[in-house]
């Protein structure tokens, strides 16, 4: 299922440019330096050749197979360039082209006409009015914003379905920032055929991926779609971000994509019936779908924090704590003989009480001594540590004394704060696959969302 | 009785009050002891004190057309008010029930959403619901770990372990909800909403003391 979608060898781009200024241009730019390493095809009737490579006058001039077609033409092209798509058996159309439903009566005419057109054959339809598509593992790219302006993730382990493109782009952007990555993005746009069931479905199954994030502005089917995200949940974890909560967001998202807003409460039962986990924001789309593709979920409420900060670690207390402003958890009640091993390694002023603090004179050899006594203490669920940059003793290396005891049943999250040492310590955490986040709210956010995976796991198998 | 043989009774897409409490209470639902009369009876085995409402699926809110009488004391009472009632509704029927002792006041309810199909709702009753937004959905058929979750995540939770000498019967809720899942799901998509509104919670039991079902 989709293995041309996902690893395609040939690709064509229809409306490809030498112009700079047109989405024909920057799809071809992206598919070359994101090193697409199968065929491109360039398809423009005026041109010989456009970056370096041959340039076709038509799709049916190609004379080979072309696994992915994508369309950068104006709407009025489209219809006759997918009935071509399907005479040439080409695998997956991505219509980029705006100006459908979107816009009313006669765009919706037109999606119609294109489903009727590809209906029975073996070519889907992804879009129209996508940005396309990015799969890192294959260096496929049909994005359209210039690859001066953005950065792509690399490889890594969410799968990324989004109902808008500039969202997806840019939120892919801002996770680059800590070389966080996906294993794959798809935006869907209008979504006249290849949907969002099908590719959890995918995605399900795929080995590449570790958690399936999406952002969906409308729910065509709010009964379908529940029952998939409660079947893939299962496998996969699924983080969904819905846009339009409220009456006034719902209409801006109405003109947005043409379709009405559900009822956000009836949806936020679902989701908790599926189990699923909900973001609220790009920010915690991508949190959440990267603490859950990393660790294991929580098994109970109690969490040790290490911190060589004592005034993070109380804020940390009270966030864990509370219900408001806070999640809801509680700090783990250590056992004496965990305190006492713990007395033996610290400083006489630091503090054996979760939340532990080594003070700055906490050393990456302290950590290594005492993330084995804490996960020792069956009173203790999880733990957060901080990787704090600020003090002397501490420095990337805190990054293998953690990985050693990452992979273990109870969840190691990390908190670093800081733009110049803790961000190389997020990046370095964020390259073996650790859970690692720059601020203590997203860092306790993150717990909480383990919790309440491992929660409904729990309840449910 | 089956299911339908319930639902064939509806005028307009609408049951009557006394037609819903005898399907609720086919299912094991809790509805109060009454009768349904078009006059005044001669004999009542119900204990006072009483409630008094007119049952028309015409009249779907009893209470804003003086279509309930709440504390009826004693025979005599029970009389006057009929017969103000008949005067006022000449062609309906009558519920007379018992009324039920004081408790938390919640919300059961149905409905089919457009998106979603059916899903049922918990809420505490009056205005508060839609004042603090203190509801949860879930989608139908739900199971007893979604019945307890519903539970928990609204604010009548607080009175599951007592809070201010109100307490709430925890398990019978978690029934009450798989049967409301269970008799919705039997309605299927003819349904269009349910209420239960209010439910009296305590202690010991769960009773209907109002519902409306309307159908598409």
């Amino acid at each position: 299922m989709f293995e041309t979608l996902f690893k395609p060898q040939s690709i064509a781009v229809v409306g490809a440019s030498r112009n700079p200024g047109k989405i024909g241009y920057t799809i071809l730019m992206n598919l070359k330096m994101t090193g697409f390493n199968g065929k491109i095809f360039p398809v423009n009737r005026n041109e010989s050749e456009i970056l370096g490579l041959k340039c076709y006058p038509s799709l049916s001039d190609i004379g080979e197979k072309v696994d992915i077609a994508v369309l950068a033409l104006p709407v009025k092209y489209i219809p006759e360039l997918v009935s071509e798509c399907k005479d040439i058996g080409t695998g997956y159309v991505i219509i980029i082209s705006g100006g459908f439903s979107e816009t009313g009566g006669a765009g919706k005419e037109m999606e119609e006409q294109l489903a009727r057109i590809i209906y029975g054959s073996g070519t889907r339809i992804i879009g129209p009015n996508t940005v396309g598509v990015y799969f890192p593992y294959n260096r496929v790219n049909t994005a359209l914003t210039p690859p001066d302006r953005v950065l792509f993730p690399p490889e890594g382990k969410i799968a990324f379905i989004s109902q808008s493109g500039a969202l997806g782009l840019l939120a892919m952007d801002s996770i680059s920032e800590y070389g966080v990555g996906i294993s794959a993005f798809i935006n869907l746009g209008n979504m006249i055929d290849l949907n969002d069931l099908e590719l959890l479905d995918y995605f399900g199954k795929d080995e590449k991926t570790g958690s399936v994030v999406v952002y969906i502005e409308s729910v065509s089917s709010g009964k379908l779609f529940f029952e998939k995200i409660r079947e893939i949940n299962r496998i996969k974890p699924v983080v969904v971000l819905k846009s339009g909560r409220t009456q006034s967001s719902a209409m801006a998202a109405s003109l947005h994509t043409g379709a009405m807003a559900t009822n956000d409460a009836i949806l936020n039962g679902a989701l908790l019936q599926a189990g699923a986990t909900r973001a609220y924001d790009e920010t915690e789309l991508l949190d959440y779908g990267r603490v859950l593709a990393y660790s294991k979920p929580l098994r109970g409420k109690n969490i040790a924090v290490v911190t060589t900060a004592g005034g993070i670690g109380v804020i940390t207390s009270d966030y864990i704590s509370s219900k408001h402003h806070g999640i809801g958890l509680s700090l783990a009640r250590l056992k004496e003989s965990t305190k006492d091993a713990i007395k033996k390694i610290i400083v006489p002023f630091g503090s054996a009480e979760n939340p532990i603090d080594l003070t700055a004179d906490g050393s990456t050899s302290d950590y290594k001594k005492i993330l084995p006594i804490l996960l020792d203490d069956p009173g203790v669920d999880g733990i957060i540590i901080y990787a704090l940059p600020q003090t002397p003793k501490m420095d990337v290396s805190i990054v293998d004394v953690i990985q050693e005891y990452a992979n273990g049943i109870k969840p190691l999250v990390v908190g670093v704060i800081g733009s110049k040492m803790g961000r190389d310590i997020i990046i370095e955490l964020e390259r073996r696959k650790i859970p690692a986040f720059p601020s203590i709210q997203r860092t306790v956010k993150a717990v909480k969302v383990l919790y309440d995976y491992g929660t409904y796991m729990k309840r449910r198998l | 009785m089956k299911i339908n043989e319930y639902l064939i009774k509806a005028k307009n897409g609408i049951l009557d009050e006394s037609t819903i409490k005898e399907m609720l209470g086919s299912f094991g639902v809790k509805v109060p002891k009454g009768v349904l009369v078009e006059n005044y009876p001669q004999k009542i085995n119900l204990k006072y004190p009483l409630v008094l409402k007119v049952s028309d699926p015409e009249v779907l809110h009893k209470s804003d057309v003086g279509g309930v009488r709440l504390g009826i004391k004693n025979s005599m009472e029970l009389r006057k008010e009929f017969k103000a009632m008949k005067n006022r509704f000449p062609d309906s029927k009558f519920i007379i029930e018992t009324m039920e002792k004081e408790g938390l006041e919640i919300i059961v309810g149905a409905i089919n959403d457009r998106d979603f199909g059916l899903a049922i709702m918990l809420g505490m009753g009056g205005i508060y619901t839609e004042l603090y937004g203190d509801v949860a959905f879930r989608l139908i058929p739900i199971d007893g770990l979604d019945a307890e979750e519903m539970i928990g995540s609204v604010s009548i939770n607080r009175f599951v372990e007592g809070f201010r000498g109100i307490k709430v019967n925890k398990e019978k809720l978690k029934n009450l909800l798989l049967k409301i899942s269970e008799i919705a799901y039997n309605i299927g998509e003819r349904l269009n909403q349910l209420d239960l509104n209010p439910v009296i919670a305590t202690e010991d039991d769960l009773v209907v003391v109002d519902a409306k079902l309307s159908l598409k």
